[in-house]
């Protein structure tokens, strides 16, 4: 028994110091907490109509703001480019950036739980807009209001690309404007020219048509495609597969997937209300209809012809297998260009790639009526101001919210990261225009004919459903989408699970 | 038992139960170290390196996984662009700042506890217990609310706090053992002596505080590995290493070079940590009711 | 229960006696109270609002009430199917973990046991456990990925996979979360059963030996029943952490494809964290509140079993 306690007592002083000493960092923290999360601050100085523009700019000089961001090249960007905001302003800007699902949740939380501790936050347009547009001040209020800074380029529908403002900016009514776009994600196509032009004359050969692709290219010959490389894949293993889709674990861009080939077919949405505003009572749903059915059969053939991982391929993954050169043709949203014409992480770099819109609707399949279009989908991340702020720390929160969309950002962010700009003014610098062919120091633009010369603009442009519950929305989508393509249920099947689900959920 | 029987008796049947054994255990110990091998080459190869495969069934082509040069640039990355130098802190400092309250506050429970006899004892021993036990998303909302009410999400002192959610409980049943063991006689003496009775009680804390000091370390190593909390409560003022990490998955490109690093600084302190307290491991991982 | 837990020093403990020098109890209070206190605030305070937003349809504005409906969240759990498969995945991913590492754990354990390697190996094993679960889930994502993860590389070339990664499939990924988690924790049942067997009664194994039994019998006879509440304890222990942890889970597939892998944690983060269906997660969370509490107290009370603290 004295043993151990002569070996204690040696240990004492030692063991009472550290404890001692995890005390004193206990407090020390405690106190730098204090510093650390003490979050905004707002200092303003009155300011007129009159009053130089500096001055506005300066009004809320030694404030602080946080911005609650999903990590997307521009908050990167905008990131670095903070000492230029608070040269002009005084305000300093902590800019917190995460996955969005992440994002989803503090947003959430944030915003419905009546506090602001984000008094910016990153509004993508139904994840994040539509479940929450109510809990967003009214921008509206701020644009054209003399004392604050106004951007030269306004912030009028026309002063984006088409469809954007409607897209992050309004919810269910134009009375009150949400968010600003702020980045943008949309879906165009990318495939591998090269392999294209070599391999024509075998794919002519067996369907009787050239095999490349250009905005007339249907969802039939995607399909045909894809059939065609997979087949030439299995007799020859180092010629990719054709096509893979976006079904891995993120439920939004799961159901984007579905939804560009829905509408292409005679502009199919998923409620009768107005797209591009949304509703919060969409009624019952038109899943289940024949035309449903029969896009999600093409679109299950469509897998069985795709990459074999295509259940693990969420859109980032998707990516990676085109990067690693394994399909040769993927819809991907045109953001990603930067990373694909990137020699050091790609081998479908250095000019193999061509971009065109997303592929059209197939006459053929169209059961409803109405015309095939290039069903393009989009992710608008928009800034918008917590409504839950105080007046004063959501004009500051405008002031960084019109600095960050500005059109001198949007280029530097172009440059510099590649990002998406939603300006329109943005593609009228003449080195943006250059960057348009190859060789090109922007890569994104590459995308741009595609994408804002003819994807975004009506009637290709589907945007919704843009629906208070979009969240389970996507998750219902999703997992009946996914267990249609493991063979666990019909087509059918599916499109009726989907309807049932839907209609509970809407109250339908 | 087996191998003793071995040892003992060399029976062709031993033997080859000895050869088998041998193959399981070796095969066990790749299985177990690979991962973490792959984890560390893969931070030290550059990007296109790090993804090259060879082709299927190329058994011969298993040889292009060492093809490449070394390079830290990953972790320089890390603590240059990344901030990890931040994460890092805030990692030590949550994770230690909990493990102090919790053996602090816990050892004065845990001697109460030991000592006192009273009625629905029994009860509030296994309510302490249960706090432990409870699924952290779960609880997680009403305590988010909480903690917003206070102020304290996204700082270190929340994630303190978070953490001795479940370090304090652990730490008041581990102790407790602890001080059942101490001789009561102890204190009586000192106190005989004419010391106070917190003096006896300060008496006899040397006497548990090798184990105190392990199970400290413990503590620091369920707060380091958590994520959930980290990342709703922690969430940007506070931002810890393993949230960290999994945010290096970035819409445009996942980063894995820089990851696996991450990983690397993530892991690496807590198996050294891991090795020093290697004794206590099993007392402490089944809440003590295996002694190792 | 006061005797279950260990130090270095074994001597019995003498009671605290009627002597005048004990200790008034106002004492004991004072030093609990800080620890009781703020377990409360932190632990008691939470379960009882936990209880509360389940019986509500939860705003969290201050501006808009809560509005009471009564039990209407967990009528609803009782038709919802993603619940109730959320609690058969659950089962599933647990009872398969279990039995891996069980199996794999029992059989390590024998092997290592009194072997010349079996100090430095354990050492060796129990690197897995000190990894953070959602780093170990980005590592093994990494190994699974079917465009550069070698892992799949080699479960293609062994032909085990065809073209499909594991994660990939709904008839796999079950199985890929059920290898991480068995990766992770084999080697604790390993420790576990090291110690148990170290318990083992020489007396009785010799004796039955001298009955000529062998190595097999001798297993059967009296090993495992020794084994047995050290085996209980780990299942136990795994069980609830399963239910705890679900980092790996969330990195790996997030609960897909087509919610194969969405164990009942997962989905209720889903509900609670994306959907923000706040009351209805609350029921969600009750009911695992109280399946996972019944389940300890059933470890609580293994704890108690006194062959595991007794050393021959």
């Amino acid at each position: 028994m004295f043993r151990p306690i002569k070996g204690a007592v040696r240990r004492r002083v030692s063991r009472r110091e550290f404890l001692q000493r995890g005390g004193a960092l206990v407090a020390g923290l405690g106190a730098g907490g204090l510093i650390v999360g003490g979050g905004s601050t707002i200092v303003s100085t009155r300011v007129q109509a009159q009053s130089s523009d500096d001055a506005k700019w300066k009004q809320f000089s030694g404030s602080k703001l946080v911005f609650m961001s999903e990590n997307t090249p521009p908050s990167f960007a905008i990131r670095d480019n903070l000492k230029a905001f608070y040269d002009l302003t005084g305000i300093d800007v902590e800019i917190l950036t995460d996955d969005l699902p992440v994002v989803q949740q503090k947003v959430g939380i944030d915003l419905r739980g009546g506090s602001a501790d984000f008094q910016l936050n990153y509004v993508q347009d139904k994840p994040i807009g539509a479940p929450f547009a109510e809990f967003y001040a009214d921008m509206s209020k701020f644009i054209g209001d003399d004392s604050l800074p106004q951007d030269k380029d306004g912030y009028g529908a026309e002063a984006w690309f088409d469809n954007f403002l409607d897209a992050c900016g309004y919810y269910y009514t134009r009375d009150r404007l949400v968010a600003l776009p702020y980045d943008a994600a949309v879906a165009c196509t990318f495939y591998r020219q090269d392999l294209f032009e070599k391999m024509t004359k075998d794919f002519e050969a067996d369907y009787g048509y050239r095999l490349e692709f250009t905005k007339e290219t249907t969802w039939k010959q995607v399909n045909d495609i894809a059939k065609f490389f997979k087949m030439m894949h299995e007799k020859d293993n180092s010629i990719p597969y054709g096509y893979a889709q976006h079904q891995g674990s993120f439920a939004w861009t799961t159901q984007l997937d579905i939804q560009r080939m829905l509408f292409a077919h005679g502009r199919w949405t998923d409620f009768n209300v107005d797209d591009k505003l949304g509703s919060r009572t969409p009624g019952k749903t038109n899943w289940g209809d024949p035309q449903s059915v029969l896009i999600m059969e093409k679109f299950k053939e469509q897998a069985d012809n795709s990459h074999p991982d295509n259940l693990a391929n969420g859109t980032l993954q998707l990516n990676t297998v085109y990067q690693a050169g394994q399909i040769a043709m993927q819809v991907q949203y045109h953001e990603f260009a930067a990373s694909v014409e990137d020699p050091k992480t790609s081998a479908a770099a250095g000019g193999k790639t061509a971009y065109a819109p997303c592929p059209r609707g197939e006459p053929s399949w169209i059961v409803n009526g109405g015309e095939a279009v290039n069903g393009t989908n989009c992710g608008i991340g928009g800034i918008g101001i917590n409504a839950n702020a105080s007046e004063d720390l959501q004009k500051a929160a405008w002031i960084f919210a019109s600095w960050a969309v500005s059109t001198n950002n949007q280029f530097s962010v172009l440059k510099g990261l590649g990002g998406t700009p939603t300006r329109k003014s943005v593609l009228a610098i003449p080195e943006v225009g250059a960057a348009r062919e190859r060789p090109t120091a922007m890569p994104n633009a590459l995308t741009f004919d595609a994408v804002y010369d003819y994807g975004i603009l009506d009637p290709n442009f589907v945007l919704g459903p843009k629906i208070p519950k979009s969240n389970e929305y996507h998750q219902i989508l999703a997992s009946e989408v996914q267990k249609c393509l493991a063979g666990e249920t019909s087509p059918e099947e599916a499109c009726k699970a989907i309807q049932t689900q839907l209609d509970e959920l809407n109250e339908a | 038992m087996a191998s003793r029987d071995i040892v003992t008796y060399r029976t062709p049947a031993s033997v080859l139960a000895g050869i088998a054994s041998a193959v399981f255990v070796v095969l066990f110990l790749i299985w177990t170290v690979l991962p973490i091998f792959i984890m560390f080459v893969s931070s030290i190869k550059d990007l296109l390196e790090a993804f090259k495969l060879p082709a299927v069934g190329d058994w011969s082509g298993i040889g292009v996984f060492f093809d490449f040069t070394p390079t830290f640039k990953h972790y320089v990355d890390l603590f240059t662009q990344e901030n990890f130098g931040t994460y890092f802190f805030n990692s030590v400092a949550s994770a230690l700042g909990s493990a102090a309250i919790s053996v602090v506050l816990g050892s004065m429970a845990a001697y109460a506890l030991s000592r006192a006899e009273f009625r629905g004892k029994k009860d509030l021993f296994f309510w302490i217990i249960s706090t432990r036990m409870a699924p952290v998303v779960a609880v997680m909302v009403p305590l988010f609310a909480i903690f917003r009410y206070g102020g304290l999400v996204g700082t270190t002192p929340g994630l303190i706090i978070a953490y001795t959610t479940f370090n304090l409980p652990f730490a008041i049943w581990i102790l407790k053992g602890f001080f059942d063991n101490v001789p009561y006689e102890i204190e009586e003496a000192s106190m005989v002596d004419g010391s106070t009775r917190l003096q006896a009680f300060k008496a006899i804390i040397p006497l548990v505080s090798p184990g105190i000091g392990a199970f400290l370390v413990l503590c620091v190593l369920f707060a380091w590995n958590d994520f959930l909390f980290a990342s709703i409560i922690g969430s940007g003022g506070a931002k810890t290493l393993p949230v960290a990490t999994s945010g290096l998955v970035q819409p445009q490109n996942i980063q894995w070079g820089k990851i696996m690093a991450a990983g690397v600084v993530t892991t690496l302190p807590m198996m050294l940590l891991g090795l020093v307290i290697r004794r206590y491991l099993v007392t402490g991982l089944t809440m003590g009711a295996v002694r190792g | 229960m006061l005797q279950t837990l260990t130090t270095d020093f074994r001597t019995p403990r003498a009671a605290p006696s009627a002597l005048n020098t004990a200790p008034s109890q106002r004492y004991y209070v004072y030093l609990l109270a800080p620890a009781i206190l703020l377990l409360a605030a932190i632990s008691l305070y939470p379960f009882f609002w936990l209880i509360y937003m389940s019986l509500h349809q939860v705003s969290m504005s201050p501006n808009q009430p809560d509005v009471w409906v009564g039990l209407a969240n967990y009528a609803k759990l009782l038709s919802d199917k993603r619940y109730l498969e959320g609690w058969r995945l659950l089962v599933v991913y647990s009872v398969s973990c279990m039995i891996l590492q069980v199996g794999l754990g029992l059989l390590l354990a024998l092997v290592l046991n009194n072997s010349r390697w079996e100090k430095p190996l354990v050492t060796v094993f129990l690197m897995p456990m000190m990894m953070a679960p959602v780093i170990a889930g980005l590592v093994w994502f990494y190994l699974y990925n079917g465009t550069f993860g070698w892992y799949n590389w080699v479960l293609q070339s062994l032909g085990i996979l065809s073209g499909t990664s594991i994660l990939g499939s709904t008839s796999t990924a079950m199985i890929g979360i059920v290898v991480v988690d068995t990766w992770q924790w084999t080697p604790l049942i390993t420790l576990i059963v090291l110690a148990g067997l170290k318990r083992v009664p020489q007396d009785q194994l010799e004796a039955h030996m001298v009955d000529g039994a062998g190595a097999v019998r001798n297993f059967f006879a009296i090993v495992l029943p020794n084994l047995y509440p050290f085996l209980l304890i780990a299942v136990l222990l795994r069980f609830m952490d399963n239910f705890r942890f679900i980092d790996a889970i969330l990195r790996l597939t997030g609960g897909g494809p087509a919610n194969s892998t969405k164990v009942l944690p997962v989905y209720l983060f889903e509900v609670s964290f994306t959907n923000f269906n706040l009351g209805y997660g609350a029921a969600i969370a009750f009911t695992l509140l109280v399946v996972t509490i019944v389940i300890g107290m059933v470890l609580v009370s293994a704890f108690t079993q006194p062959s595991l603290q007794q050393k021959h």
